[in-house]
């Protein structure tokens, strides 16, 4: 992969009301032929930042550059380098999937041949065609998202930005959505992929950045997030119903209460202990179910934007006074 | 301009496509509005004049160029605001007024049926024949674009789409009964006749009744001033769409 930086955001801020920044000092870099993920939970300020590079709002400070363009100050630049799919509602009433995937894609500087074939062929590989015909108007959510999703592709700029792309999609399409998410990079394109599904980001990206409450929080490659330290794999317990855990071993570090779930790191020589104590508990009726895996990156996100009360921290019942996870 | 005119194409089907399923609606809504107009308001008065004939038949259509401009674009472009679809519009890489320029054009021609039943109706009704000026063309073009500039500058400069649509209703209201489009501007009290000497609404009557009648008509001051207030609408229609939040 090329390093050569395409998208470059510097020290960005956004504010909508006066004192509340959506957008808080946001800095990053995409490389050419990259994937990268934006992730972060509802109201992190991801749609805000996408909403700057395209040039549909002006940041109060910082810079944005797209190959060397200022696109603050040029954002029709922004347009023509960026394919966009965007989280609210694609104006496809009244049109059939073909029709405004070709549209979109004759807006975007394709010829008629060339775009015609190449609806033609996303329409089958995500075994669409039975829809091509269509009228919008009777999609589902997930049928409207696919052809939003055939929009973007369909002629794709140097930057193909997806806003949740999978949502209310059916598992096999999202595979089938993901090889074509994979292939715009060997089309010679560059992708910003905005979620908050972790699982399937970590799958997909080359490198990400976690968002919370405007800023980046963390950036890195998933592995690195992940990190390589002596404590690598993931246990979870799952508690029955309204038992309470006694004391934490020695050997769980970092846990995390989600809801009935308790999810902590351990070493990966300290397995055989963890499964011992976790059958304990079973016999006793207090866990329902355990297991044991490598870390995952929705560890890390949890760890990172796990606050307020979808997440609560175990730091007062960790006895071994382990930082709040 | 090319790549212009190619965006411009390409647009226009989008909303013409966009649209098709609404025409048939339209058209009843439209034919309603007229037979609203010249038989609805022609029972207010005891006795039919010719005059108030004429008045009665070319007020109707610019009553329902401007129910269009000023009721249903704000209304669509209201909707469209409240489902974000503005923000995938404005992301691909046509100039907004180009946009602009494509969803008027629907917007002029899904007037057209309207404006025309009003006129057959209405010299059908009062037994009259109409004089139709070549200049009948571009009076209606000025009305309708006029009407359209200014709906969009109403929905994209309300800071909530929902109160545009509300502002629409108002407006629509005043037309209706307090604009001298159905009745002459005599009839209206003097600081009324004020206000309608510099709004566009008593010229975009003017121009349809000096264009389809031998009323008397000062026809150059009436595109003069409904020309302006097309401009206006047209550089708030821009500094609007292509201000960035």
């Amino acid at each position: 992969m090329s390093q050569q930086i395409l998208l470059k955001t510097e020290n960005l801020c956004k504010s909508y009301v006066k004192g509340v920044l959506v957008n808080d000092n946001v800095s990053l870099s995409l490389s050419h032929g990259e994937i990268f993920g934006l992730l972060g939970p509802n109201g992190a300020g991801k749609t805000t930042l996408v909403k700057q590079i395209i040039g549909l709002v002006k940041p109060n400070s910082g810079s944005i550059s797209i190959n060397g363009v200022d696109i603050i100050a040029n954002p029709a630049y922004a347009r023509q380098a960026c394919s966009f799919q965007a989280q609210t509602q694609v104006p496809i009433d009244g049109l059939t999937s073909r029709q405004a995937i070709e549209l979109v894609g004759r807006v975007r500087g394709g010829d008629a041949k060339s775009v015609r074939a190449r609806a033609q062929e996303l329409l089958k590989y995500l075994e669409m065609e039975d829809w091509a015909k269509k009228s919008a108007d009777i999609f589902s959510g997930g049928m409207r998202r696919l052809v939003a999703f055939c929009m973007a592709v369909v002629v794709p700029g140097r930057i193909v930005i997806l806003d949740e792309p999978t949502n209310d999609i059916d598992p096999l399409r999202r595979r089938l959505l993901w090889e074509q998410v994979r292939n715009l990079v060997n089309m010679g394109s560059t992708v910003l992929l905005v979620t908050h599904n972790v699982l399937e980001a970590e799958r997909a990206v080359d490198r990400l950045a976690i968002m919370d409450k405007g800023k980046i929080v963390t950036m890195g490659t998933p592995g690195s997030l992940k990190g390589n330290g002596a404590e690598n794999m993931r246990f979870e317990l799952i508690l029955e119903p309204k038992q309470t855990l006694p004391d934490i071993p020695g050997f769980l570090r970092n846990t995390v209460t989600a809801g009935r779930r308790r999810i902590g790191r351990l070493r990966e020589s300290d397995i055989g202990l963890a499964t011992q104590w976790a059958r304990n508990l079973k016999e006793k009726g207090i866990a329902e179910e355990y297991s044991v895996g490598p870390i995952t990156l929705e560890d890390v996100y949890l760890k990172i934007v796990g606050h307020g009360d979808t997440l609560e921290t175990t730091e007062k019942e960790d006895n071994h006074g382990t930082a709040a996870a | 301009m090319a790549r212009l005119l190619r965006s411009y194409g390409l647009m226009l089907k989008w909303q013409g496509l966009s649209n098709k399923p609404f025409l048939a609606l339209n058209l009843i809504v439209q034919l309603m509005i007229a037979v609203g107009f010249i038989i609805g308001i022609g029972f207010f008065y005891p006795q039919i004049t010719p005059d108030i004939a004429k008045y009665l038949t070319t007020g109707a259509p610019t009553i329902c160029l401007l129910t269009v401009g000023l009721v249903l674009v704000p209304q669509v472009v209201s909707q469209g605001r409240m489902l974000g679809t503005f923000d995938y519009i404005w992301s691909l890489p046509v100039p907004r007024l180009v946009f602009v320029a494509a969803d008027a054009t629907v917007w002029i021609l899904v007037s057209l049926p309207g404006v025309i039943a009003s006129l057959i109706l209405g010299s059908i009704y009062f037994h009259f024949g109409i004089e139709f000026s070549p200049l009948i063309i571009p009076a209606i073009v000025l009305i309708a674009m006029t009407g359209t500039f200014i709906g969009y500058s109403i929905a994209h400069a309300a800071p909530k789409p929902q109160m545009a649509q509300i502002a629409t209703q108002v407006i629509v209201f005043a037309i209706m009964l307090f604009s001298p489009i159905m009745y002459p501007i005599s009839q209206l009290p003097g600081w009324m006749q004020a206000i309608h000497r510099v709004l566009p609404v008593k010229y975009m009557a003017d121009l349809s009744r000096g264009t389809l009648t031998d009323l008397n008509v000062n026809l150059g001051l009436a595109f003069a001033v409904v020309g302006a207030w097309c401009l206006f609408g047209l550089i708030v229609t821009s500094l609007l769409v292509r201000r960035r939040g």
